[in-house]
């Protein structure tokens, strides 16, 4: 479970977000949805550890940051390293022994050549399955179905639906509604920083 | 073309007054410190010459790195991205080209200018299908990166060594290792994103640690065919081949330090000048070292909490 209480974050005069109250349960899914700068990549950012904020963030397992798989919506690989490579060094990063790689490249990526080099949907399917690979307890994605082609964004609602099956909780920010709806469990809503509406599945077409 | 050296100085006098230099004060101050540097490494090496060609070229391939240059091909065209790539060059390479010559080094003052004329042809494309293979892909990424990087420069510092014991030149020996050691410590001159030091599930001191025993295995089994050539060339001198070793590989951990006590910036001039000093009086070390940990622990716990 991860509970954020009070959640508060201002960049100088600028409020990002405001007094946000939510809790993430195990073997769920959870949506976050609002415009361009409503605030999801700070809260996703406030949550894995990145930004100083203001309230709290409780996690069952403590820190937080050490179980959590984040997905940034612009992956950064450097200039001459390998797919193997980077996911080895995520891997080794969480202390993951990592066997038999290419059984465990489900998106079928050209492992061998340098990551730089790869599409911006290859990028975001190899960080996926770098994380995916660290074995996290918890899992953001922000916009992980950008870019992304059509066959992938099957696999990826196939993954994220067995990572709830497995008991993790995955919280996923996109503009695509009908990608949300197909995963999640519950949506929340934000805007300018502040969370407006929390939807539940049964409630999804109501949108 | 104009636009984009005026915007470059721009930049630079923006980095200057980040780090609270005036940036005329800096210029100043650059030119100072490189004739001084320059003169103070000749006066205490005879193969000064070689390590500021080796300096000049790994700052010129700085300006091929792909990404940057494409950007470049995309926003001039052909004809100007050539221009400006040349340009670049030859003014990056002209201080060490001038040093050179006025070293007496003519063949190797003009050598360094056409090499910069002729890397600013070349872009060290990334997108090929092949990756050039190295002995660091079990622990990502430094190694791995810059020796893919500078893989060229290594056999160079093993030819000094062949050279050296050949001719039975001690120092030329020494001068070798502490090249595959110069080598090993531009793999860590600038700071990674973030993400790759939040990602790892550590606390700040052993994140520290990790890095400085990868970087010391690594640089060793660099150095290690000189080292073993050397001693046993020259047993009675092992105890000086070992202190060498070991006064260079302290040069290796506190540039790591002082990367992280930078965190998330890049070097600037107080790392530059603490370092700087070391090299000068190398049991400064002894203080730099553990004042450059606490300013890495401090910046890394940020991530690393």
């Amino acid at each position: 479970m991860i509970k954020v209480k009070n959640l508060s974050k201002s960049y100088g005069s600028n409020n990002v977000l405001k007094d946000i109250n939510l809790d993430f349960l195990n073997g769920k899914v959870y949506g976050i949805v609002g415009e361009n700068g409503a605030g999801k990549t700070t809260l996703f950012r406030c949550i894995a550890g990145l930004e100083d904020y203001d309230g709290e963030i409780e996690a069952e397992v403590t820190p937080l940051k050490n179980h959590l798989g984040l997905l940034l919506t612009e992956p950064f690989f450097f200039s001459k390293i390998t797919g193997s490579e980077y996911i080895r060094l995520l891997c080794n990063a969480r202390n993951t022994p990592i066997k038999d790689m290419e059984s465990r490249n489900i998106f079928d990526l050209p492992l061998n050549q340098y990551a730089s080099t790869y599409s911006t949907g290859m990028k975001k399917k190899l960080a996926l399955t770098a994380i995916l690979l660290q074995e996290n307890k918890y899992y953001i994605l922000d916009e992980p179905f950008n870019g992304v082609d059509i066959q992938s964004n099957i696999i990826l609602t196939e993954i994220i639906h067995k990572l709830r099956e497995l008991n993790k909780i995955v919280i996923i920010s996109s503009h695509i509604f009908s990608t949300l709806s197909d995963t999640c469990d519950e949506i929340h809503l934000l805007r300018k920083g502040e969370p407006i509406k929390t939807v539940q599945k049964n409630e999804f077409k109501d949108l | 073309m104009k636009d984009y050296f005026l915007l470059q100085y721009t930049m630079t006098n923006r980095k200057l007054a980040d780090w609270g230099i005036n940036p005329f004060v800096a210029y100043v101050l650059m030119v100072v410190g490189f004739i001084f540097l320059s003169e103070y490494l000749y006066s205490v090496t005879e193969f000064a010459g070689y390590v500021v060609l080796v300096v000049a070229l790994s700052v010129l391939t700085n300006t091929s790195e792909t990404q940057r240059n494409n950007f470049l091909l995309i926003v001039f065209g052909n004809s100007k991205y050539r221009k400006i790539r040349i340009i670049e060059n030859v003014c990056i390479s002209l201080p060490f080209s001038i040093l050179l010559f006025y070293h007496n080094a003519f063949i190797e003052s003009i050598a360094l200018l056409t090499v910069a004329v002729v890397l600013a042809g070349l872009s060290f494309k990334a997108n090929l299908n092949f990756a050039i293979p190295t002995p660091f892909y079990k622990k990502p990424f430094e190694f791995t990166v810059g020796f893919r990087n500078t893989f060229y420069l290594l056999p160079l510092a093993y030819a000094l060594t062949v050279i050296a014991l050949s001719v039975g030149n001690f120092n030329l020996g020494i001068f070798s290792m502490l090249l595959v050691v110069f080598i090993s410590l531009t793999y860590y001159a600038k700071p990674e994103n973030e993400y790759f030091v939040w990602s790892y599930a550590v606390k700040s001191p052993q994140f520290i640690f990790n890095k400085i025993k990868t970087g010391t295995v690594y640089t060793t089994f660099l150095a290690l065919p000189i080292l073993i050539a050397m001693v046993m060339f020259y047993p009675l001198k092992a105890d000086e081949i070992v202190l060498f070793t070991l006064i260079s590989l302290s040069f290796l951990w506190v540039t790591i330090l002082a990367k992280y006590a930078a965190y998330p910036n890049q070097m600037g001039l107080p790392e530059a000048v603490l370092i700087a000093m070391c090299v000068y009086y190398p049991p400064l070390l002894i203080a730099v070292i553990p004042y450059f940990y606490y300013k890495s622990i401090k910046k890394l716990n940020i991530l690393l909490k």
